[in-house]
């Protein structure tokens, strides 16, 4: 390919695509390493209960074993944890879910790894477990943590604005439902894995998959007691993540293990069904909802009571049901509200972020009201949302004043205008035998960065290497969303180099600096301003410093060219090669900080929220998507999807589909097929035979629309877009369902047997 | 390390089997090695793959039959234009089966050999009257397939036997052909329930000949005479199938698993029976 200036606006190439598809780019997975053993966790496989007798004796005498170690050979506090320090390492004396590490043994190999694991001994007398919200939630229910001064409730919480529930009772219409979500698993390809070893001063170095290296040096630093600057953290390309991967996984007991290596490379890498079991999960959560609304169909009051089933340890479940409440009201004006939270400890999986972080969960509810709305009052669904769309100015659900880009209700117009809107009525007239069609929409938004409580930061650094080239040294993480190209595309603009010119260090402890975690949807907003920053500062010492070469008296002249920079009145120029010898190592380099601006309201409510409530910037999305069912087998067939996204300005029209196309497939995943399922806390179907992701095949042609809007704070106006598809699929298809059918799903995933039971029941029951 | 041997021919596999009596012979590996955890790789036993032994790599046809080797995997079958012509409700099965990988990879005598009561080749195999070739180093025999597979992942198949082959009698009496999968994605997906069918219907649209075949309702493929007969003489109307369908919801035997109930799986063998009214004679 030639060489080109990556601009922004362009669909540029991805940074990343060659080296990805020519299998050049190691992901942690790749890196081995001379002379490597391997490190692996012996499973607790009990839901709940005291370990009464744990012998490794056996095991560590099996020739190849270099160590076996348990909660007693973790130094520090062995406790892990993002905000709340609550998941040992290995555990101590208790047992909280079947994933739970009870011990890990580092072996010269593979297979003398499973056989020594397999001669562990582990005695575990069992205890009552609470595996619904409503056990852990009884006043005489087993305590999951009995150090937790709240009991088995990790958070309760409320949001409040005007005059809250009691407006309900003024309301022309009520209408009540609950709606129930499952657990759902990220299953990203690259399974949790990473590489670890001491080096010769004392310091261990850890390749590891991971959206957050940052924040594992602290999370490790805290469960081991090893200081901060005896860490060194690598995070290259993740084969996918979707919030799976911000958090401690591998993390402390590789660097456990590396202590105990003597140098030698250590490598953990789960096996899918490892990676189930005690991997990360989205949040199963039971919705209440109180809508009331006036009767030409304004909006007027809501209470909701949700319920989060966290699992065994905190990890982000507070701050995922935080967003989950700011958005339980929908992106719509509601002015009397009442949402109230319990985020609950059980004895099931750990359950933390993942991409539509506690708002996938509630879009189904918020959407699924609004279709019962509609066919109250007889009104055309699109035209209720619009209705009550949120405009910049107005105050959301939680009472924050929208400042910022608020562009739902241009979302839902460009739906409207489509003709798969206008063409509805007459597509479904053509169904074939034994099948319905119908056509849903949802609208929806998602959140982006931390909310107020914790700062939002990013430092950017920039160079000009003496090569005469400029590296852009990222802070974070690329799990696949793209950002480090959208850096690429903000160096190629301002600075003005051919793309083979321009570098990209991964996130590395020692090279780049702490930029945050690859999440929020924030990567490309926080980290991107901050390195528009570094590169217009280094475009003024480039050419500051040419001038003196050039012998320019004024920097007007100057302008900074592939390669070079020229006095264009003379004519002379100098290469960035020249300019570079010239320039001290530490002129080289820029570096600047951008801080993600907060809320400003004062509000009275959401007090428990320690941090991530509220937020000032949203992404929103108007979905319509068609289907037929299968009257004979409940099959639901996704025929055409189509989605408006307004993320503020598009950098890469390329890269901006991408990310909406396959929050979607995700999505249709999570409306259709994809339930953990779980008896007494133990996972039933951890495997691809038997929790089903989509394939290509169930995934439909899908129309991106971009419904460009201009966010004065984000970077050449910009807000992230990451998430907000992956909250659209299921409210849609389960309008679409009603659309087609009249019954209105309360529960997903809406698997074919649920949906020909439902149709079954009508039938029976009309 | 586990050794893994790949004959060229009949005598060498013969020479590899009396080397390695307890050796796990395989074809496209796509159900042995998916059920062989990596982490146990190299305590199995020897590997015998059949993958290129061209003896029975073959499709062939006589007077009223075809012959099928049992290495042919499924997307040469896909592509045979014996296959496609004669034997449309094989064909269909296979379209549904796994996705284009697998279907490079697996083979028509690996999916018999697993006897899995979701097999998606059993259902038409079972209603084309196949019967199956076994052969050892100093025998062949032939059983009708019903009796070869006796149970899930039950088979008839002795120790230094293999399966050589799969033939089919040429259904030139149906003009209907139709198979139909439910699962739970459109590909790599084990059947829920399964039906194949073959019809004669006449001219003014009476049934006179009827063969169904349902997978995953049972530990093996369920199919009835009586079901069948039931169906002759009738015109093919919702009345006649919701009748019939009726009966096949009775008869099958399907179980509860972690992909569906047993009531579901019954309910949808029967309204399966109901597409048959869209179905077209060829
Ligand atoms: C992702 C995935 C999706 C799948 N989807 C489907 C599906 O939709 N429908 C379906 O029916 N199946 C499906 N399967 C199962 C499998 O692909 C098929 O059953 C395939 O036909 C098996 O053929 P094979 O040659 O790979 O069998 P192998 O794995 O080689 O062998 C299977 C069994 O048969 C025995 N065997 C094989 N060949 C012989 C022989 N010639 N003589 C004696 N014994 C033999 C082996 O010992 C073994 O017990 C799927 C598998 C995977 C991994």
């Amino acid at each position: 390919m030639n060489a080109y200036i990556p601009e922004i606006g362009k669909p540029v190439p991805r940074a990343d695509a060659v080296a990805k598809a020519t299998g050049a780019e190691k992901y942690a997975v790749d890196h081995y390493g001379d002379n490597i053993v391997w490190a692996g966790v012996r499973r607790a496989g009990v839901a709940h209960g005291r370990i009464r007798h744990l012998d490794t004796s056996v095991a560590s005498l099996l020739p190849g074993v270099i160590a076996v170690l348990t909660g007693r050979d973790v130094p520090g506090t062995n406790r892990q944890g993002i905000i709340h320090k609550d998941q040992p390492v290995l555990a101590d004396e208790k047992v909280r879910h079947c994933g739970d590490a009870v011990a890990l043994v580092v072996a010269e190999d593979r297979a003398t790894l499973q056989k020594a694991l397999s001669l562990i001994r582990v005695e575990i007398d069992p205890l009552p477990g609470v595996f619904t919200v409503d056990d852990a939630l009884r006043p005489d229910a087993p305590l999951v943590h009995e150090d937790h001064p709240q009991g088995n409730v990790l958070l309760k919480a409320t949001i409040h604005s005007g005059d809250g529930q009691v407006a309900l009772e003024g309301c022309d219409i009520i209408l009540e439902e609950t709606f129930h979500v499952p657990v759902q698993s990220h299953a990203f390809i690259e399974t949790e894995n990473g590489v670890a070893w001491q080096e010769r001063g004392g310091k261990v170095a850890l390749v590891v998959s991971t959206q957050a290296p940052f924040r594992d040096k602290w999370e490790i630093s805290h469960a081991l007691g090893l200081p901060l600057d005896r860490l060194h953290i690598i995070g290259p390309y993740l084969g996918g993540a979707f919030g799976g991967k911000d958090g401690a996984t591998v993390q402390c007991l590789l660097v456990l293990a590396a202590l105990h290596t003597g140098g030698r490379r250590v490598k953990m890498w789960w096996n899918r069904e490892e990676s189930f079991i005690a991997g990360y999960k989205r949040h199963a959560v039971r919705m209440h909802y109180h809508l009331g609304a006036r009767t030409d169909g304004t909006l007027q009051a809501l209470h909701c009571r949700l319920y989060y089933d966290t699992g065994a340890y905190a990890h982000l479940g507070g701050e995922v049901m935080a967003l989950g409440m700011e958005h339980a009201g929908g992106p719509y004006r509601i002015p009397h509200t009442l949402i109230e939270g319990w985020c609950v400890y059980t004895n099931n999986p750990i359950a933390g972020a993942m991409r539509g972080f506690g708002v996938a969960q509630v879009s189904f509810a918020f959407e699924g009201m609004m279709d019962l709305l509609a066919v109250k009052l007889g009104m055309d669904p699109l035209e209720l949302r619009l209705k009550n769309a949120l405009l910049r100015g107005d105050r959301n659900a939680s009472g924050v004043t929208l400042t910022q880009s608020t562009g739902i209700a241009d979302c839902l117009t460009a739906v409207q205008h489509h003709s798969l809107w206008h063409e509805r009525k007459a597509w479904k007239k053509e169904a074939p035998p034994f099948h319905k069609r119908g056509v849903g929409i949802a609208a929806v938004f998602n959140a982006m960065g931390y909310g107020r409580g914790l700062p939002d930061s990013a430092l950017a650094k920039v160079e000009l290497t003496p090569e005469g080239r400029i590296r852009v040294y990222s802070g974070v993480s690329d799990m696949g969303q793209g950002n480090t190209t959208a850096f690429v595309q903000i160096a190629g603009q301002i600075l003005c180099q051919d793309h083979t010119a321009i570098e990209l260090i991964q996130p590395d402890t020692e090279r780049t600096l702490p930029s945050g975690s690859a999440s929020a949807g924030r990567t490309t907003y926080t980290y991107g301003n901050a390195l528009i920053k570094a590169c217009e500062e280094l475009r003024r010492r480039l050419t500051g410093r040419a001038a003196l070469m050039l012998l320019s008296d004024t920097l007007d002249d100057l302008e900074l060219l592939p390669g070079r920079v020229k006095n264009l009145a003379t004519g002379r120029e100098i290469p960035l090669t020249a300019l570079a010898a010239m320039m001290s190592p530490e002129d080289r380099v820029c570096i600047s900080q951008f801080l993600m601006p907060v809320v400003r309201d004062k509000l009275d409510t959401g007090k428990e929220f320690v941090i991530g409530f509220p937020h000032l910037l949203f992404s929103y999305a108007a979905h319509l998507v068609c289907i037929e069912v299968d009257e004979l087998t409940g099959v639901i067939d996704i025929k055409a999807y189509l989605a408006a996204t307004e993320a503020g300005r598009v950098l890469n029209p390329q890269a901006f589909e991408q990310q909406v196309q396959g929050a979607i497939a995700q999505g249709i995943g999570y409306a259709l097929s994809e339930e953990v399922l779980l008896q007494e806390g133990r996972i039933v179907n951890p495997d691809f035979a038997t929790y089903i992701i989509p394939g290509a095949l169930d995934i439909p042609e899908i129309v991106s629309l971009a419904v460009e809007t201009y966010e004065p704070s984000g970077p050449y106006g910009m807000k992230g877009v990451g998430e907000v598809g992956m909250n659209g699929p299921l409210p849609s298809i389960a309008g679409a369902l009603a659309d087609a059918s009249g019954i209105h799903m309360t529960r997903s995933p809406l698997t074919a047997e649920r949906v020909l039971a439902a149709l079954q029941n009508q039938q029976e029951h009309p | 390390m586990t050794q893994v041997y790949l004959p060229r021919t009949l005598t060498e596999l013969w020479t590899y089997l009396d080397g390695e009596p307890e050796a796990l012979i395989y074809t496209g590996g796509t159900d042995l090695l998916v059920k062989m955890p990596a982490e146990n790789a190299n305590t199995a036993p020897a590997l015998i793959c059949l993958e290129r032994l061209g003896e029975l790599r073959c499709i062939r046809e006589t007077a009223d039959s075809i012959l099928i080797g049992s290495t042919t995997t499924h997307a040469e079958l896909l592509r045979h234009p014996l296959i496609l012509a004669q034997l449309p409700v094989l064909a269909q099965a296979l379209q549904t089966l796994g996705s284009p990988l697998i279907r490079n990879m697996g083979t028509i005598g690996g999916n018999i050999c697993t006897a899995s009561p979701a097999g998606d080749t059993l259902p038409p195999l079972y209603i084309l009257e196949a019967e199956v070739e076994l052969h050892s180093r100093k025998a062949v025999r032939i059983l009708p397939i019903r009796e070869f597979i006796s149970g899930p992942g039950k088979t008839q198949l002795q120790k230094g036997e293999i399966l050589s082959g799969v033939a089919v009698k040429k259904p030139a009496d149906y003009n209907i052909h139709h198979f139909e999968k439910v699962g739970q994605r459109k590909s790599m997906a084990c059947a829920v329930a399964s039906m194949a069918a073959l019809l004669r219907l006449s001219p003014s649209g009476l049934i006179e000949a009827a063969r169904l075949a349902l997978g995953s309702v049972g530990p093996t493929v369920v199919t009835a005479t009586a079901i069948d007969e039931s169906l002759i003489g009738k015109k093919l109307s919702l009345t006649s199938l919701a009748a019939t369908a009726e009966r096949i919801r009775q008869l099958v035997a399907p179980i509860d698993d972690v992909r569906a109930s047993a009531d579901y799986r019954r309910t949808v063998s029967g309204n399966l029976l109901l597409r048959l009214l869209d179905a077209r004679t060829q």
